[in-house]
């Protein structure tokens, strides 16, 4: 491991952290802005998670130890799934970081905790956000595998460093690109329970999934949650932003080219954020039924994009 | 409407005897028909009724009524236009109808708690609005018990705690919701018996809020009694005074000025829009669909506002009074209302044109929480609920006071009863009262608001549609006090048709059903 890649790993971690607050927040802005109200100031998620770390953490009496380790364990395995998705500065990959399956299956342990943690108390509510984030994950991993699938076969890697840094021969075609992110936005919002698989605002919680689960959270843990749910969003549309346009990502590490790249990226993600908004505003929340429907458009245009690359 | 009392008399004729009727018929204060029971006749009578369509609206109980036994049983039976009560005199002990009239099941229970009246037959004799913590013999309506603090029990012992309905089976569990929920609504327990996400059962309990306001109104002034009325249920203030100021004005013989009439008209349809509109933003709310909500909660703001300019309060309270308004609105005012109801109506319309377009929403609503339009005569469903369900009840339309006669409103009915038409029903309904209001201030005459009011003694019942339905007000004066005030809201009959509109459906859906349904807790527990 070189001094880069320590560098890398304390860079990507304070940007993911610093910038993953502000992302939820603009979301919020801009949801409200649709509906005509002002909205929270962008800075709001910031002094909720400070108040939230100041608060004292109530457990259930009937819950047990997974309740206390499951924040630690949660935000432990999405930041560590940051470093796999460069966000400013791409260094030589070491390891097996970056590898897109195993950047999968440290979101799969962050969720498998998190619903375990739901169960633990045994509230009904918590059981019921377990049990609907289990079943909505058992549907959309077949999706998820083969979008990520597609991506290999688009950027000939498995390697997200590598497709960043769009070291392989042969760039995508516009098309493709058109197509990927598509898939990688369907998701995105499903990763991160959004409208229409999940509504993060309600406070009903029979309609709750993945606020269900951390509904027994309180104080410290609940703010170690809330962050790495931020930072998991950050992350996501940290892949889709710098797979489809990695303009102004430092491949050396020099401040001026750091600092252009955080700019950049932070208008990047703004402007996502602004999409995710007002995606979410055009449209009621599916019925749980109904919600492959959604992944079959993403199933549909991974496997498009593996038949056009496998046969052109 | 002459003739449709006959449908009561003919109906009594059939089972008492032709010769011995139309004497025993006495007719009440406010067109409503009354006849007194002797023993042997009640189970014909009730079966009699039965059997001809016949709706058992309400059931309440008087203490001290009749000199042949301590507690008269009031029901109150509708067909069409007419309203026939049946006063059945018992002691302790009667039987029970609720196998007959599903909706006495709730009455019967509640006169039970009230009174300490047994029903005999009755297949749920649990405790309604008396939850465990009170005392064993406690019934507080009983004229020998005074309205003071009570002693609660400290510890329940494990037998007497309530006994929900079983429901057992595979893969069946139980998810208990409640009485404390998020967000800032009333107390109620749900229990719902679930296999996956499918709803096979749910039971309510109701009554954590019991505040016992038909004892606190007992020995007040008719006047003093206006401001409980407009108390039992908040955003039914109007509906309920003026329930309240009509019974005592037809015990009184008062006929309001015109005027008077015109101006509660407008407030009562102001009160529906604003509830309805409520309930369009909450319907949004609750399938996620914030861009449509906004719209509808903005505007009703708005209108609580209106409401705020015209009387002084944004419920409305506070200006009914007996003999008709406290004060009159002047006509700069009303001009001003008018100009807000034209705008509203356009802000409305185009509302109603981006959630109607909106597939996801439609999607949500359609075949969602059905309420089959069989269940609306045995459970006395009112109001846009049954509507929605194809019912055709409109207390407006089917017993109108004041100028609905004069200004009739539409009848609106859906035939699905799911929650799209209940949105639909309410949408429309909004539509129709701006209309109406604006047809009112475009004639409304000049004059008085209040006519000299000289309250007698005496009795009568009052019928009025709420924003939830049909809103039922019996008052007894005696003395010049009030000696019984019983209040029956649609919300506590609409109450149970939530318990079949669930079944089947997944419980992500739960409230949004409830919210189409807007039940009131208040108004349920008095």
């Amino acid at each position: 491991m070189n001094v880069d890649f320590i560098l890398y790993i304390a860079i990507n971690t304070l940007v993911v952290l610093a910038i993953a607050p502000l992302f939820v927040s603009m979301i919020k802005k801009v949801k409200a802005w649709t509906q005509g109200r002002s909205g929270p100031s962008v800075f709001q998620t910031y002094a909720s998670l400070r108040k939230l770390l100041t608060k004292e953490v109530i457990y259930s009496p009937s819950s047990s130890r997974i309740m206390r380790i499951t924040p630690l364990i949660t935000i432990a395995s999405i930041l560590v799934a940051a470093l796999f998705v460069p966000l400013i500065f791409v260094p030589e990959p070491v390891g097996g970081i970056g590898n897109i399956i195993l950047f999968l299956y440290l979101l799969a342990l962050a969720r498998f905790f998190m619903a375990l943690a739901g169960l633990d108390a045994g509230s009904s509510f918590g059981g019921m956000g377990s049990s609907r984030e289990m079943s909505i994950s058992a549907i959309i991993e077949p999706t998820t595998i083969i979008v990520f699938a597609a991506l290999a076969f688009v950027f000939k890697t498995l390697n997200i460093f590598d497709m960043v840094s769009r070291m392989a021969p042969g760039l995508p075609a516009a098309p493709t690109l058109i197509l990927i992110s598509i898939s990688l936005f369907i998701i995105l919002i499903v990763e991160t329970s959004r409208i229409p698989i999940d509504n993060p605002e309600t406070h009903l919680e029979l309609t709750m999934i993945h606020e269900g689960m951390i509904l027994e959270q309180s104080g410290r843990n609940l703010a170690l949650m809330e962050l790495a749910a931020a930072v998991k969003l950050t992350v996501l549309m940290g892949l889709l932003i710098n797979l489809i346009v990695p303009l102004g990502l430092a491949t050396s590490l020099t401040l001026i080219g750091i600092l252009i790249a955080v700019i950049l990226f932070v208008i990047k993600g703004s402007i996502l954020a602004g999409i995710i908004a007002i995606f979410e505003s055009s449209m009621a929340k599916k019925r749980f039924f109904q919600l492959p429907s959604l992944f079959a458009m993403a199933f549909f245009f991974s496997t498009l994009i593996i038949i056009i690359e496998v046969f052109s | 409407m002459a003739n449709n009392i006959d449908i009561g008399i003919r109906a009594v004729c059939e089972f008492l005897g032709a010769a011995s009727t139309p004497d025993r018929i006495q007719a009440g204060c406010n067109s409503e028909n009354y006849l007194v029971l002797k023993d042997h006749e009640f189970e014909p009578a009730v079966s009699h009724l039965a059997a001809n369509k016949f709706v058992l609206i309400s059931l309440f109980c008087i203490e001290g009524f009749s000199d042949r036994a301590a507690h008269s049983l009031f029901y109150v039976f509708e067909r069409r236009n007419g309203i026939l009560v049946l006063v059945n005199d018992v002691n302790e002990t009667t039987s029970s109808v609720a196998s007959i009239f599903p909706s006495a099941s709730w009455f019967e229970r509640e006169c039970r708690d009230g009174f300490g009246i047994e029903f005999d037959g009755a297949f749920d004799t649990r405790r309604l609005f008396l939850h465990e913590s009170y005392p064993e013999n406690f019934h507080p309506l009983k004229k020998s018990f005074k309205n003071a603090p009570l002693i609660t029990k400290e510890t329940i012992n494990p037998v007497d705690e309530y006994q929900f309905r079983t429901v057992t089976g595979e893969g069946v569990y139980q998810v208990p919701v409640g009485p404390v929920h998020a967000g800032i609504i009333e107390p109620g327990h749900f229990r719902f018996s679930v296999i996956g996400e499918i709803i096979f059962n749910l039971e309510i309990r109701m009554f954590y809020k019991h505040r016992g306001i038909e004892k606190l109104s007992e020995g007040k002034s008719p006047h003093d009694c206006i401001r409980i009325a407009e108390a039992v249920s908040g955003d039914e203030s109007v509906a309920n005074a003026t329930a309240f100021c009509l019974a005592v004005e037809r015990i009184s013989g008062i006929s309001i000025p015109e005027r008077a009439w015109y101006l509660r008209t407008i407030m009562l349809e102001l009160e529906r829009i604003c509830s309805h509109l409520g309930d369009l933003a909450g319907m949004l709310v609750d399938v996620a669909f914030p861009l449509g909500a906004s719209q509808f909660s903005v505007l009703r703001e708005e209108c609580f506002r209106q409401c705020d300019c015209q009387t002084g309060s944004r419920f409305q309270r506070g200006i009914i009074c007996i003999g008709g308004l406290e004060k009159d609105i002047p006509g700069g005012t009303i001009n001003d209302l008018l100009l807000f109801i034209r705008q509203l109506r356009k802000r409305c319309r185009i509302g109603l044109k981006i959630v109607l377009s909106t597939t996801s929403v439609i999607d949500r609503f359609a075949t969602t929480g059905v309420i089959p339009g069989t269940l609306l005569r045995p459970l006395n469903i009112t109001g846009p609920v049954a509507r929605a369900s194809g019912g055709k009840v409109d207390v407006r339309l089917d017993h109108p006071y004041g100028i609905y006669e004069k200004y009739v409103p539409k009848r609106q009915r859906l035939q699905d009863g799911d929650v799209l038409s209940r949105f639909t029903i309410k949408a429309s309904e909004i539509m129709d009262s701006l209309d109406l209001i604006e047809q009112l201030i475009a004639d409304i005459p000049a004059g008085d608001i209040q006519s000299e009011a000289q309250v007698q003694d005496g009795f009568a019942l009052s019928l009025v549609e709420s924003a939830r339905g049909q809103n039922l007000c019996f008052v007894w004066i005696k003395d010049g006090a009030i000696e019984r005030y019983k209040v029956r809201t649609a919300s506590f009959c609409n109450w149970l048709a939530i318990e079949h509109a669930v079944q089947g459906n997944i419980i992500p859906d739960f409230p949004v059903i409830n919210k189409s349904m807007n039940l009131s807790y208040a108004g349920t527990d008095l």
